[in-house]
């Protein structure tokens, strides 16, 4: 096969994955604290003969998440928290402790604070927080602080993160280097972090993805055509 | 190509939102009903290439990696802990509970069930019941020749009789509650039953250890905001409409490589 069809054949393959990112966004839309995520391409040179330029040939090489924060929603529950600015909820799962932007949290039988996914909630000190059963009007300040009828139970937890991140389903994140506490969260009660995915955006690289994938589909017909024709003239001529 | 079915688990989510929005404004009028809301999550990510990975002898690290999700999936449809408005009926049997905590009812078959819908009545035997007839659990009977009977804010009922001017107390209504109130299952006609994440039932005084106090006369309204639900059903039926563009667009990329030969 052709060089030309190589780099049309990496450039669809990376263009499937891109559409795949895309569709990903637009179905976690309403997804709590989902960060939308980005294919990045790289470039590959490929020697194209002696002496000559290198072929490149573009294929995903990585992919990013965008940070920003979602839009708040406020829902009144008491259990509803939202991180403000940068900072991460930490909960415990069997897996070892995962990050999340989603503070859709509850109470289990024994008081523990718990994500919708039944993991426990941590606190500023690394542990599960613990909500007495007579505690009544339960108010978590600005900093994390949860108290009941002014006595001070404990403080919800916040981490930042240095190094990697590596994705989670369940809109956890995993920070294989390690996180550290910030001293000094804002934590909003009653409001959840929705999606931060821009449906404008999707849909305009979607747009982009499925036309640049019908235009790789013209070079592979047109190249071919190419050699049929270059076979056909070989044969006659 | 999975872009065709992670939009299809994009649109699954949304039409399960737009089911529990239209449950949300069909009972608007609900007696104590606590409108519900769906959340979602992510499901897994397939690592084509995963960040950490080390490029080189010298140690060089992949930064980001490839990480492509596979769509999305309900994770909860909670029971938002709202207090309904509450409206003034009048009528002797109607109760409000103003704060948290459930009136226990007993079942046909024994069973306790919990509601908040305090519209309450006589049975031809005088047991205080529900609108379906379930007697409440603290099992009070009304004598016959009680003329009017009053219920304090901590539960305490008082008939009253002809010629009588001092009333006799016969019961007092308690209110349960639990650890996580949005464990609890709903099983319709207003009624839940509690389960392992509800934590057990804590039967307390009204008006006590942070359970409301009862209000005679007065019954609570559904919770549902309908601006709300309708903002967020606009919101589901556009989430739902961008999903299935994605659909179209994989679909004619499909097209696209098949038109090839």
């Amino acid at each position: 096969m052709s060089n030309a069809i190589y780099a049309s054949l990496s450039r669809q393959q990376g263009l499937l994955q891109e559409m795949q990112v895309v569709a990903n966004n637009l179905a976690n839309a309403s997804t709590t604290g989902y960060k939308s995520d980005r294919a990045i391409f790289g470039e590959m040179l490929v020697p194209n003969g002696p002496g000559g330029a290198g072929m490149s040939i573009g294929a995903l090489s990585g992919h990013a998440f965008m940070s920003e924060q979602g839009a708040l929603k406020f829902t009144g529950g008491a259990f509803d928290f939202a991180v403000q600015g940068e900072g991460f909820f930490v909960v415990e799962t069997p897996q070892g402790e995962r990050l999340t932007r989603a503070g859709h949290f509850q109470l289990d039988p024994e008081g523990r604070l718990i994500d919708a996914h039944g993991n426990a909630v941590m606190g500023a000190g690394g542990n599960a927080i613990t909500i007495p059963r007579e505690a009544t009007s339960i108010s978590v300040g600005n900093d994390g602080t949860i108290s009941s009828n002014g006595e001070i139970l404990d403080r919800i937890g916040v981490a930042r993160v240095e190094g990697e991140l590596v994705r989670d389903s369940n809109t956890y994140f995993n920070a294989p280097g390690g996180f550290e506490t910030v001293e000094e969260p804002t934590i909003l009660q009653g409001a959840l972090e929705q999606s931060n995915v821009s449906p404008v955006m999707e849909v305009s690289r979607m747009i982009e993805v499925q036309r640049a994938y019908e235009a790789g589909q013209t070079i592979l017909e047109r190249e071919d055509q190419r050699i049929s024709q270059l076979i056909t003239a070989l044969r006659e001529g | 190509m999975k872009s065709l079915q992670i939009a299809a688990t994009g649109m699954a989510a949304q039409q399960m939102r737009v089911e529990v929005i239209s449950n949300n404004i069909a009972n608007m009028s609900t007696a104590a009903y606590r409108p519900r809301t769906a959340e979602f999550s992510d499901l897994m990510y397939q690592q084509y290439l995963t960040p950490g990975t080390i490029t080189s002898q010298v140690g060089t690290l992949v930064p980001a990696g490839i990480q492509l999700g596979t769509g999305v999936r309900p994770s909860t449809v909670s029971m938002e802990i709202t207090q309904g408005a509450v409206r003034e009926t009048g009528a002797e049997l109607d109760l409000a509970i103003d704060g948290s905590g459930y009136l226990q009812v007993t079942l046909p078959s024994g069973e306790p069930a919990y509601t908040r819908d305090g519209k309450l009545n006589r049975s031809a035997d005088g047991e205080i019941v529900t609108s379906d007839g379930f007697p409440l659990a603290d099992g009070i009977v009304i004598p016959d020749d009680a003329r009017r009977i009053s219920i304090s804010a901590d539960g305490e009922v008082v008939a009253y009789f002809d010629g009588e001017p001092e009333g006799q107390p016969i019961g007092t209504i308690s209110l349960v509650q639990f650890v996580n109130e949005k464990g609890l299952e709903a099983m319709g006609g207003n009624m839940f039953r509690e389960t392992e994440a509800s934590g057990t039932p804590n039967q307390l005084v009204p008006g006590t250890e942070g359970v409301g106090f009862l209000r005679q006369g007065y019954l609570e309204d559904s919770a549902v905001d309908v601006v709300k639900e309708i903002s967020d059903l606009i919101e589901a039926q556009r989430g739902y409409e961008l999903n299935s563009k994605v659909i179209t667009a994989s679909d004619e990329m499909l097209a696209a490589t098949t038109r090839l030969r």
